[in-house]
């Protein structure tokens, strides 16, 4: 009995004193983390890949939580994130849903951890409410479909001037209603050119793909194809390759991954707006940290810079290749001295 | 022995050619199990030609549909044959996902040196079998019902998929398939052809061959086709491990088609799929229905969507559309007798 006393002692203390390892090497280093909804598209995959950047550079260990899609998973990777650091972090997040804000503002706000949020929020929740949210930040989805119709557009036999069908993302996204509402602006600017049908495709290629294929069988003079995204584009090109149209009738996306760069080059896609989630990232863990380091304060950010819209990048034929070599394939310096550089509107 | 008798009688009764003809095609009709879904085709298209003022019997549109319920067609080829057993398979897109990647990676592509050829068909057909394979073996060896295996499964084969292909999207650079595919020496596109061939083969299987008549034995009374000595268990895994070769060949045909390859090519497939099983007429209580029905269940959705496109149905509704569909189809073919209670 004595021996076993003594052995549950042991083990108990070496546990304890385990425990207080970890938590002093923690203590020490702030956890850089993001949460991201999963590591099957690059988008989401460069998150994580901007932030081990960042750790890299600034010597701080780097954690990623990947939801899966999964809110529920998403709350308790949080949870056991915050005990694992002793709140020891700085966390950017992007949101499986809008909805699920709320309770991760709670746990971070409990933990006393600064955090920068991406895209999704609902509307009535307030940064205000949350002393440690430093910031909510989101591209701005109705200048990409403005921009990447415009540009398609002057793509035309008369430039400016036809008829498109339109492939839309999952009709309940945030991203996927504000581009249409760009496409719809630019419809406006340009009256001559009409939309004779559109369809949702899910951000799905294949879906896209069967989609045009059959527009394009009710359709077959269309001179161009808007798509809310370059996943979807992807099946676009196939459908329009299969038609014979390929190189004639074009399309365009956002995102920014590598196939509508490629397909820009070979003249099928007409634009794309990249979206750089590895600045995303390096964004967010900057302006969590400097709120932690003391070197931004929180309360004095004014409302049209605490929840913002910023810019992506405009790629087209002409700056695609350069664009490619010097941003896409190489880990860019970014400049994150000056938080609000791409600012370009307040989210109201 | 009625059909026989009235199979003699036809034969004595002298009658015009054509009258026999119509009389055997009767026959043939009542025998098949395809009735209903031939009635529902031709309305269907009926409908939609009036709504669309004829465009859906247009020839290019005809092409367009053909050629969109080739891979779907092949897919549920495969997934009726774990509902004839009275199971159901729910790893088609898991089991679609990793084809789809190894058939991304073993071409000709961009990220690393390989270059399998047209090797990658046999390789994909061989990756989906082995994964159907394992699938049957944790089913009936560990006794773990079927859609819990299989959707376990489903996720265990999509992880992977993911691991492997690290959100890359791999492009294809050998288009030999992509241009097979899309070619029409017959008339339809190949993938078409390659889609009815195979319907016509699982069918045969279904209908001559006595493992195809186990399949069936083993959907209607498990418990009988055990007394009477059938290897049930050999039975069901041979069906997970056909529809997996079957999702194998759809991998190398959806992603060649597409000419990319990611983890995400599986998405959004398993919804369509069984929904055309079920409208085919094939019962979920198992038993019934066979490559035909999955068949003419494909077309019957094609040709919905296809003419819900044509008519410009508001997207907002479409996929309502589906799901209501799926429902009439269920509440149509279940057969409650051999369900105590639903659940």
């Amino acid at each position: 009995m004595k021996k076993t006393r003594f052995l549950v002692a042991l083990l108990a203390g070496l546990a304890v004193s385990l425990s207080g390892v970890v938590q002093s090497s923690a203590a020490d280093k702030t956890t850089l983390v993001v949460m991201i909804r999963g590591l099957d598209n690059p988008y989401h995959a460069n998150y994580a890949a901007g932030a081990k950047a960042l750790g890299q550079a600034l010597g701080l260990p780097v954690d990623v939580l990947s939801s899966e899609g999964n809110s529920q998973k998403q709350f308790a990777d949080l949870k056991a994130e915050i005990a694992k650091t002793g709140g020891n972090m700085v966390v950017n997040v992007d949101p499986n849903e809008a909805p699920d804000v709320v309770p991760i503002a709670k746990m971070l706000e409990d933990a006393g951890v600064y955090w920068v949020n991406w895209w999704n929020k609902p509307d009535d929740v307030k940064l205000q409410t949350y002393p440690h949210w430093v910031g909510h930040i989101a591209f701005d989805a109705v200048e990409q479909g403005y921009f990447n119709a415009t540009e398609l557009f002057k793509t035309f036999k008369t430039p400016n001037k036809g008829s498109i069908i339109a492939i839309q993302g999952m009709l309940s996204n945030n991203a996927a209603i504000g581009r249409f509402q760009g496409l719809q602006k630019a419809l406006k600017e340009f009256p001559d050119v009409k939309l004779v049908q559109w369809e949702a495709a899910d951000w799905d290629t294949n879906k896209a793909y069967e989609v045009t294929k059959q527009l394009l069988a009710a359709h077959p003079d269309v001179d161009g194809v808007w798509s809310a995204n370059d996943n979807m584009a992807i099946g676009i090109v196939a459908a329009l390759k299969e038609a014979g149209l390929a190189g004639k009738v074009l399309t365009c996306g956002t995102d920014g991954i590598p196939d509508a760069f490629d397909a820009i080059e070979a003249g099928s896609q007409a634009s794309t707006e990249f979206m750089d989630s590895r600045y995303q990232a390096q964004l967010g863990l900057t302006m969590a940290l400097a709120a932690k380091d003391g070197k931004l304060d929180v309360k004095a950010i004014s409302p049209e810079h605490r929840a913002f819209l910023i810019a992506g990048t405009h790629v087209t034929r002409d700056n695609v290749k350069t664009f490619v070599a010097e941003t896409v394939k190489v880990m860019p310096t970014y400049d994150l001295k000056d938080f609000y550089s791409k600012w370009v509107a307040a989210i109201k | 022995m009625r059909p026989a008798a009235s199979n003699t009688d036809a034969m004595r009764v002298p009658k015009s050619m054509s009258g026999t003809a119509v009389e055997v095609t009767k026959r043939w009709l009542r025998r098949s199990g395809i009735v209903a879904q031939l009635i529902s085709l031709v309305l269907v298209i009926a409908v939609f030609a009036l709504g669309t003022e004829g465009k859906n019997l247009s020839g290019a549109n005809i092409q367009v549909v053909l050629s969109l319920a080739a891979i779907p067609a092949i897919l549920a080829a495969g997934l009726h044959l774990t509902i004839v057993i009275g199971g159901i398979d729910l790893s088609l897109q898991g089991t679609v996902a990793l084809c789809a990647v190894f058939v991304g990676l073993l071409s000709r592509n961009k990220f690393n040196g390989n270059d399998v050829g047209l090797w990658v068909v046999p390789i994909g057909i061989a990756i989906g079998g082995a994964c159907g394979l394992v699938t049957g073996l944790l089913h009936t060896k560990l006794r773990i019902p079927s859609f819990i295996t299989t959707l376990g499964i489903s996720w265990v084969l999509y992880g992977l998929a993911v691991y492997i292909n690290r959100a890359m999207i791999i492009s294809l650079q050998d288009d030999r398939i992509q241009t097979f595919i899309n070619d029409k020496p017959l008339g339809i596109a190949n993938i078409a052809v390659v889609a009815l061939a195979i319907a016509l083969i699982v069918q045969f299987f279904e209908d001559r061959t006595r493992t195809g008549r186990y399949l069936y034995a083993v959907g209607g009374d498990e418990a009988l086709a055990k007394q009477l000595g059938v290897k049930v268990d050999r039975v069901k895994i041979l069906a997970f491990a056909v529809a997996g070769c079957l999702y194998g060949l759809g991998a190398v045909l959806l992603v060649n088609r597409m000419g990319t390859a990611t983890s995400r090519a599986g998405l959004n497939l398993l919804f369509p799929v069984i929904t055309a099983v079920a409208v085919g007429g094939v019962s979920l209580t198992g038993g019934l229905g066979g490559a035909k029905n999955a068949l003419f269940g494909t077309l019957i959705l094609t040709v919905l969507n296809n003419g819900m496109v044509l008519m410009a149905v508001n997207p907002y509704a479409q996929t309502a559309v589906n799901g209501v569909v799926l429902i009439a189809a269920v509440a149509l073919t279940l057969d409650r007798k051999k369900l105590g209670f639903i659940k």
